[in-house]
């Protein structure tokens, strides 16, 4: 007799404390991103697109030797300056298709000169503008700039 | 006939009103879901997305209308409009204010009440009319459901009609000049029992079996698609519009309030009670098809009984 006005009772106080619940979270911001037109900050140690500062490079192909699918292709020339001899980068590039961001170039670098950004919106319409990727051009991830946020500032050393 | 013309102006305000907020009511559904569920809903057309539902009817109109092979056209055809005539009907007797009444009928409550039953029809022809599995076993499952819960339902709003002794909305209204129906005990245990089942009514969760997602594929508007799937959709924001403004006529004191305009006061009242019934929704699971009949049967109409024998025994003494 009393188990049916116990289990009444009961619900009646359950759905009390899941309606506060719900009432709680209505009044809450919501933890979604306006996705779009607001971007998600990506963490400092988010491996995103292979980039490099070309001051800094020392030629000394230790990410080339280290990279486990090839994706990246150096070569250099010797000059001479002012009765000294200098290496000279001619051709850097990165293969996004290989790449498996494994950040072991990032790793391997005694100058820091070569890092993974923090892009993460990389789809292209062509494979070929991600076949090789010329490092030492400024300007090559300008057609994504404008999808990314936190685009680390150029640092000329 | 000379008050033609007014009759029109008449229908067709209350046709626009019904779409109108039929659209804002999805539009506020979905955002008070999200805002629930820690998300942000539709945003991206017009101001927080509010544009959205004019969008969806937009898309609506221009679909197609599949109809499914084997299905008994005639019926099928004819469903949308059962579904949504009765719920367009009901809006006759609604009191908006002491004057913004379509009309004035001295049986008001009981024509909303028997208005709205026909909508079983509809939706057990359109469970039966598509030719479907799930279809019919949602047209089947919504029948037993509303009538079932039309039992406390009628028993809740007896009490309201037997304090008053009149069954006219506006007199009904009249009637809590010094202070709401829902102040009373007997009768806030009627405005309890009056919302179970007005939830039950309308198919909402917890109460939604007919229409479940994961169980029936949204039961007997399956094969819908297009506008008479959006007619569908406005019968039953249509519907939960007319169960919380009966409620807020029966329970709330309909547009009576200080200060603001009746009319003003009657949206309020009536929003309030949908806001309450979507809070209800965002919380609670379903429940299973035995478990709702026993709750009808076993627990609200033997409750509302006691009630109005109790009630009944108080006013005659």
């Amino acid at each position: 007799m009393f188990r049916p006005i116990k289990v009444f009772f009961l619900s009646a106080l359950s759905l009390l404390i899941g309606m506060k619940v719900t009432i709680k979270n209505l009044f809450s911001p919501p933890v979604t991103l306006d996705y779009p037109n607001k971007k998600q900050p990506m963490k400092k140690n988010f491996r995103g697109m292979v980039d490099l500062k070309p001051p800094a490079c020392v030629i000394c192909y230790q990410c080339i030797k280290i990279c486990p699918t090839a994706a990246l292709f150096l070569s250099h020339k010797t000059v001479e300056q002012d009765a000294k001899k200098k290496n000279e980068i001619t051709k850097f590039t990165f293969n996004a298709e290989l790449c498996c961001f494994c950040g072991l170039c990032e790793e391997v670098c005694p100058t820091d000169a070569i890092y993974l950004n923090q892009m993460y919106e990389v789809s292209v319409f062509s494979h070929d503008d991600l076949l090789s990727i010329d490092l030492m051009d400024p300007k090559k991830y300008k057609h994504l700039d404008d999808r990314t946020v936190n685009q680390p500032e150029p640092n000329p050393q | 006939m000379p008050g033609m013309g007014l009759l029109l102006l008449k229908g067709m305000a209350v046709l626009g009103f019904i779409s109108t907020s039929a659209m804002f009511l999805i539009w506020w559904e979905r955002k008070v879901s999200a805002l629930i569920q820690n998300r942000m809903g539709p945003m991206a057309t017009g101001w927080h997305g509010s544009l959205q539902s004019v969008a969806d009817s937009i898309k609506l109109l221009l679909k197609e209308n599949i109809v499914p092979a084997g299905a008994d056209k005639l019926i099928w055809w004819l469903a949308p409009f059962f579904v949504v005539f009765p719920s367009v009907s009901a809006f006759v007797t609604i009191p908006f204010s002491e004057k913004l009444v379509p009309r004035d009928l001295n049986v008001g409550i009981l024509f909303v009440t028997s208005i709205t039953s026909v909508c079983v029809l509809g939706i057990f022809m359109a469970g039966w009319g598509s030719n479907n599995k799930y279809s019919l076993l949602g047209g089947m499952r919504s029948a037993a459901q509303i009538i079932s819960y039309e039992v406390p339902l009628l028993l809740s709003i007896v009490l309201v009609v037997m304090q008053t002794g009149t069954l006219s909305m506006v007199e009904i209204v009249r009637a809590q000049a010094h202070g709401w129906f829902l102040l009373r005990p007997h009768l806030a245990l009627a405005f309890v029992i009056y919302l179970i089942s007005a939830t039950a009514e309308v198919n909402r969760v917890p109460f939604d079996i007919p229409e479940a997602e994961s169980e029936l594929g949204a039961g007997y508007h399956t094969e819908y698609s297009g506008m008479k799937f959006a007619m569908f959709f406005v019968a039953e924001y249509t519907n939960l519009f007319i169960i919380s403004a009966v409620a807020a006529t029966l329970f709330l004191g309909g547009w009576q309030g200080p200060l603001l305009p009746p009319v003003v006061w009657f949206l309020l009242k009536a929003y309030g009670i949908i806001f309450l019934l979507m809070w209800v929704r965002w919380t609670l699971p379903r429940v299973r098809m035995d478990q709702m009949m026993a709750f009808a049967w076993k627990v609200l109409t033997p409750v509302s009984l006691a009630n109005l024998l109790l009630s009944g025994w108080l006013m005659l003494r």
